[in-house]
């Protein structure tokens, strides 16, 4: 038994002057020291000694035991600090590059209201951005010689009807939706409708022929202006907080009556008046009303029974807001340095 | 437009309290947007009286003079070169930092050599006229150093009103319509306008050497005229002029600068002849190419849209728009035609806008103006006429032309519809009042009983012509003067349902992410239009885009067909920027053919076909860009339709012109043709100086949409039990055998092929030309028991016969 435990310890020795790395000093430590290991297996073996001879090979299997972990420690000291000095490691260093991709900044503020609108609620439509003059204007109850019809302000399509007249062009607002809504659910109706609109318009940093709005439309019987005044509320403290104020007064739309401007407490400046406010402390943010009851009657309702409420706002203008964008061409640049921001 | 709050203060009292910029605040709250408020005096600031003490040669400039100014603080040097200047006279001075009102900045300086700090002011430099004879002399007296404005006594405060605010208000542009809404604003008294009009006979003179004729009553519902004669042509008085020039209104000479102080103050514009010149007036529409000469000197080229006035057979005037050169007063005109007239607001705009000319007058008619008010302004006319030539006599009757009298509109106001329509009770004091205030009249019909109580109310003429016309027009006025600060809100009371879930924006949403956040795609957005310069590059046959009538440019002209165009140019803008990049888009295309939305309610033609797109390219210098390509068309659809469905890459001939032939596939999956990938060809990449290989794919959403609906629920398919034996299989096969054709027949092959993964392509010095290799993981699996080794080699050598047999394959001898 001493003998075996001798061997063990020259071999244990020899082996350890021939590790060269902290694995293979693992690899002996396994092999020797484990419980499993060959140590171990002779340390239970002294059970079948005698009672003399175990006493003796006992005392001698401790001390041998003592030692190679001793110098196993040693040896796994040196292996350590080995390691750690001789191939320094950067902690600093960054990770490993992974691409991403990018959302444009006029998803991200469509899925945004898109998702407050839901909660309320509210059905989303997307609609034909090529549309007929009759959905744009006439069924808005736009006059034949509004303003807004001329080729000035409306990208008409060359493409004559059977009477001679260009009655095709890119929707200027997503009103139409409001008249294709209701002839295809009725009421009551609570809907938006995202999407890109065009007017005719010289570009610059702060006028685009293509922009983005959204509209929202309720019917049902009984709506009413405390209604229309609690929604654009809710719209308000969503987008600028929930000490966002809102402030109305007159405007023209031929769509809506009463028509009204929203204007919000300016979300830079708290309301204390800044550049971006031009100092009134208030952003001009949404155009509504109350549906014009010739809109009613062109959507197929009859505006004694039933009444609405209508909003829209610029998701270009949100954008440009809340992200500090100084030029709208930017949203149609597709410039990787733009777009890579988002 | 300008407003001037003196001249407002004719027709109301404002209380002492109620600051400008309340008036400007209040304004803004209930009626039209006020942009600005000015203090007339800083017009002028730093421009101060100045007393001439020399007036010396210029060494330099025989036209110009070196004077010593006293201006009190300092004597100053300044060179002028007006001819009238002379020592002793009392000037204004702008010192330095002045800034007039046309914008010229003063600085000090140097001219011809000669230091000048400062400029001796003409009254047209200062917009106090048209004159620039000689520098202004003030009266003698005037104490040096006194601020100009002071001198002028201008104590007035200038509103900027926002004109775009007033589109459907014809009543207010002018001091009149604005005050009676102040009156209502404040709750004050609006002063009767019957009190600034004197009484004249207007139908006693036997003079019928003015006649005048309306071919087209349509176009011009009213037309008057009043031949006045002893009139002395000069400038206008000071009180006058101040009221011009507070509106921004250059003074001219007495006659017309009352015409325009007649529109500003009612809002009817009005045209002064020179009698002598006009006697026959017709109002017609014009010949073809006829030429006019309009005040501001040029020649204008009319058509028969536009309707004109004239004399004889000249036109004289565009109707509503602008006068012409000939007819105008003049200093030697001693009598002339006065026209008031109502025309059209749709002839007047269309004529204006084709002419690109707009004038006061146009601004106005465009926005509908009452007829009744030309009477009015005549009277007017007359009236203050008596202060600037008392000597004046009427030349002849009145003469009014117009058509039908416009039916008196009465609207029955429901008041608790109105509750119903507001939300809440609003005092029938109130409404009342409001309404009253604002010209209408209120007859009260029937009060409380069985819950109808209903107002009759009469719209007033100058709200009747396009404003005023329904219930709800009056909801509005009395709304906006209760304050909608008064409204509490309150959400509506409905029945809780679940909106329909519109699954088209949710799929679009849902790809959107996934190219982003897995694929790592760039989201863009490019315009709808491509022009013919890019549509050529890319070799597209474009004649059957649709196109804009009225592009904004050449590189606008057309609606898009395809995505690619709009990729293709981000990559190019962008390809010095990053030696790899990736975009996609999601939009629509347009074609010129019948889609399913009617054009109009219950018509039965229907809008272009428009369809929804989703594309995206990759480019970069490295290997496999196409297969890296396909990899996101593989992950998308695998993401969206089941983990495992099948996507395959189908050669096709038919193909864009930007597309390379021979590498161009369909995307195939669930049996349906859904898009197709490629690269840009070399001819386009040349054509568009391309710096990197692109890779595209476009896919058509709304069949995409149409599958992805079709899809069964996802469900789980169970783990199988019995362990997988993996072999690897490298055959070789003719170059014309296609991945498609290989994969299938391997899978078919046997139930026991669970998986067939292509991982290596080879041709080259190793193998026969002509040859190449396709190295495949194969997958066995049984669903009842474990393979054994020996069972799956044999499989895989009958696997090996039957592709010999049908492929020509044989084994990869390495």
């Amino acid at each position: 038994m001493k003998n075996k435990l001798s061997q063990l310890r020259d071999e244990f020795l020899r082996q350890l002057t021939e590790v060269k790395d902290e694995i293979t000093l693992r690899e002996l430590e396994l092999k020797y020291l484990s419980r499993k290991g060959e140590l171990g297996v002779l340390l239970r073996s002294l059970k079948d000694l005698s009672v003399d001879s175990r006493q003796a090979a006992g005392t001698m299997a401790n001390e041998i035991k003592q030692e190679l972990q001793d110098k196993f420690q040693e040896a796994l000291k040196l292996f350590s600090a080995r390691q750690t000095k001789n191939i320094p490691i950067d902690v600093t260093l960054p990770g490993a590059k992974m691409a991403f991709g990018h959302l444009h900044p006029i998803t991200l503020i469509q899925n945004e209201l898109e998702d407050l609108f839901t909660s309320l609620g509210f059905m989303i439509l997307d609609g034909p951005e090529l549309e007929s003059d009759y959905y744009n204007f006439t069924a808005l109850n736009v006059p034949a010689s509004h303003p807004a019809r001329d080729m000035q302000d409306t990208f008409y399509i060359d493409k004559k009807n059977k009477d001679g007249e260009y009655d095709l062009l890119l929707r200027t607002q997503t009103s139409p939706m409001q008249i294709r809504a209701m002839q295809k659910y009725g009421a009551p109706l609570k809907l938006i409708v995202p999407g890109r609109c065009f007017r005719n318009e010289a570009t610059d940093a702060r006028h685009e022929h293509t922009f983005y709005q959204m509209e929202g439309l309720v019917v049902a019987k009984d709506i009413n202006f405390a209604n229309l005044k609690s929604f654009l509320e809710i719209v308000g403290q969503k987008l600028f907080g929930p000490a966002t104020k809102l402030r109305m007064r007159p405007k023209f739309f031929p769509f809506v009556e009463p028509g009204n401007n929203g204007e919000y407490t300016c979300f830079l400046c708290q309301g204390k008046g800044c550049r971006v406010c031009k100092n009134t402390g208030w952003l001009e943010i949404v155009g509504a009303g109350l549906v014009h009851p010739s809109v009613l009657e062109a959507g197929g309702l009859d505006p004694e029974v039933y009444s609405g409420l209508a909003f829209g706002f610029g998701l270009t203008r949100l954008a440009m807001l809340k992200y500090g964008i100084n030029d709208v061409r930017f949203f149609q640049s597709g410039d990787l340095k733009f777009l890579e921001q988002f | 437009m300008y407003i001037s709050l003196n001249w407002l203060k004719e027709f109301i009292k404002i209380p002492a309290k109620i600051s400008a910029e309340i008036i400007a605040t209040e304004l803004t709250q209930h009626t039209v947007e006020v942009e600005a408020f000015v203090n007339q005096a800083e017009r002028f600031d730093k421009v101060v009286v100045g007393k001439v003490l020399e007036v010396n040669p210029h060494s330099n400039a025989d036209r110009l003079r070196l004077t010593v100014v006293d201006v009190q603080s300092e004597k100053l040097n300044i060179v002028c070169g007006a001819p009238n200047v002379a020592v002793g006279q009392l000037v204004p001075v702008a010192l330095s930092g002045a800034v007039l009102p046309d914008g010229t900045e003063i600085k000090a300086t140097e001219i011809r050599g000669e230091q000048s700090n400062g400029m001796l002011c003409a009254e047209d430099e200062l917009g106090l006229g048209q004159n620039h004879e000689g520098i202004m002399v003030l009266s003698v007296g005037t104490k040096v150093g006194m601020p100009f404005a002071k001198y002028l006594k201008t104590a007035d405060v200038i509103l900027e009103v926002d004109n775009k605010s007033l589109s459907n208000r014809p009543d207010l542009l002018c001091h009149y319509g604005l005050a009676r809404e102040l009156s209502v604003i404040f709750d004050i008294d609006l002063k009767p306008y019957d009190k600034f009009l004197n009484k004249f006979d207007l139908s006693i003179s036997k003079d019928k050497s003015l006649s005048v004729k309306v071919e087209d009553q349509k176009l011009c519902p009213r037309y008057q005229a009043l031949k006045i004669e002893n009139i002395v042509v000069k400038e206008s008085p000071a009180w006058l002029k101040e009221r011009l020039i507070a509106a921004q209104q250059r003074p001219v000479n007495n006659i017309v600068d009352l015409t325009n102080y007649i529109m500003l103050e009612i809002g009817q514009p009005m045209h002064a002849f020179d009698a002598d010149k006009v006697k026959k007036i017709t109002v017609r529409p014009a010949r073809v190419n006829e030429i006019i000469e309009t005040l501001d000197g040029q020649e204008r080229t009319l058509n028969t849209d536009d309707l004109v006035i004239a004399v004889d057979k000249e036109a004289v005037a565009i109707a509503g728009i602008m006068g012409g050169q000939e007819s105008g007063v003049s200093s030697e005109t001693t009598s002339i035609v006065l026209e008031a007239a109502n025309f059209q607001a749709a002839s007047v705009r269309r004529t204006s806008q084709r002419l690109g000319l707009r004038s006061e007058s146009s601004l106005r008619f465009e926005k509908s103006l009452d007829p009744a008010l030309t009477e009015i302004a005549i009277r007017r006319f007359l009236t203050l006429l008596k202060k600037l030539c008392p000597e004046f006599k009427i030349g002849g009757n009145l003469i009014d032309i117009k058509g039908a009298e416009n039916e008196v509109l009465v609207i029955d106001l429901d008041l608790f519809w109105l509750e119903k329509k507001i939300g809440q009770p609003i005092p029938r004091d109130e409404v009342i009042n409001i309404l009253k205030k604002l010209g209408f009249t209120v007859t009260e019909v029937t009060t409380k009983k069985d819950s109808i109580d209903i107002l009759s109310v009469t719209v007033p003429s100058w709200r009747a012509t396009k404003d005023v016309n329904i219930k709800e027009d009056l909801a509005e006025e009395i709304l906006r003067f209760y304050g909608y600060d008064n409204v509490v809100s309150r959400l509506p009371l409905e029945i809780l349902r679940t909106p329909e879930s519109n699954q088209r924006l949710i799929l679009e949403r849902k790809i959107k992410n996934i190219l982003s956040l897995r694929a790592s795609l760039m989201e863009t957005y490019n315009y709808s239009f491509v022009g013919v310069d890019q549509l050529t590059k890319l070799h597209v046959d474009f004649s059957h885009y649709l196109k804009v009538v009225n592009p904004l440019s050449e590189i606008h002209t057309h609606l898009r067909q395809s995505l690619i165009p709009g990729l293709v140019a981000n990559i190019k803008s962008n390809q010095a920027k990053a030696d790899s990049l990736a975009f996609f888009e999601i939009g629509s295309v347009f074609f010129d053919s019948a889609g399913n939305l009617p054009k109009e309610t219950g018509g039965e033609e229907s809008l272009p076909y428009q369809e929804k797109r989703l594309a995206f390219v990759l480019a970069d210098e490295n290997d496999n860009l196409l297969g890296r390509l396909k990899g996101v068309v593989n992950m998308l659809l695998q993401s969206l339709l089941g983990f495992n469905t099948e996507v395959e890459f189908i050669e096709v001939d038919n193909i864009p012109g930007w597309a390379t032939a021979g590498i161009s596939a369909k995307i195939i999956t669930m049996g349906h043709d859904i898009g197709l990938v490629t690269m840009v060809s070399p001819a386009a990449t040349a054509a568009v100086n391309l710096k990197k290989p692109i890779a595209l794919a476009e896919i058509n959403f709304d069949l995409l949409f149409d599958l992805v609906l079709a899809q069964p629920n996802l469900k789980f398919s169970g783990v199988l039990k019995y362990p997988p034996l993996t072999r690897d299989l490298a055959i070789v096969v003719s170059e014309e055998i296609l991945y498609n054709k290989v994969r299938k027949a391997i899978k078919d092959f046997d139930a026991l092929i669970k998986s067939v993964e292509l991982f290596d392509v080879y041709s080259g010095d190793k193998l026969e030309s002509g040859k190449k290799s396709l190295a495949w993981h194969l997958v066995y699996q049984s669903e009842d028991k474990t393979l054994t080794s020996n069972e799956v080699d044999n499989l895989q050598n009958k696997l090996l016969e039957y592709l010999a047999e049908n492929l020509g394959a044989k084994l990869r001898d390495f």
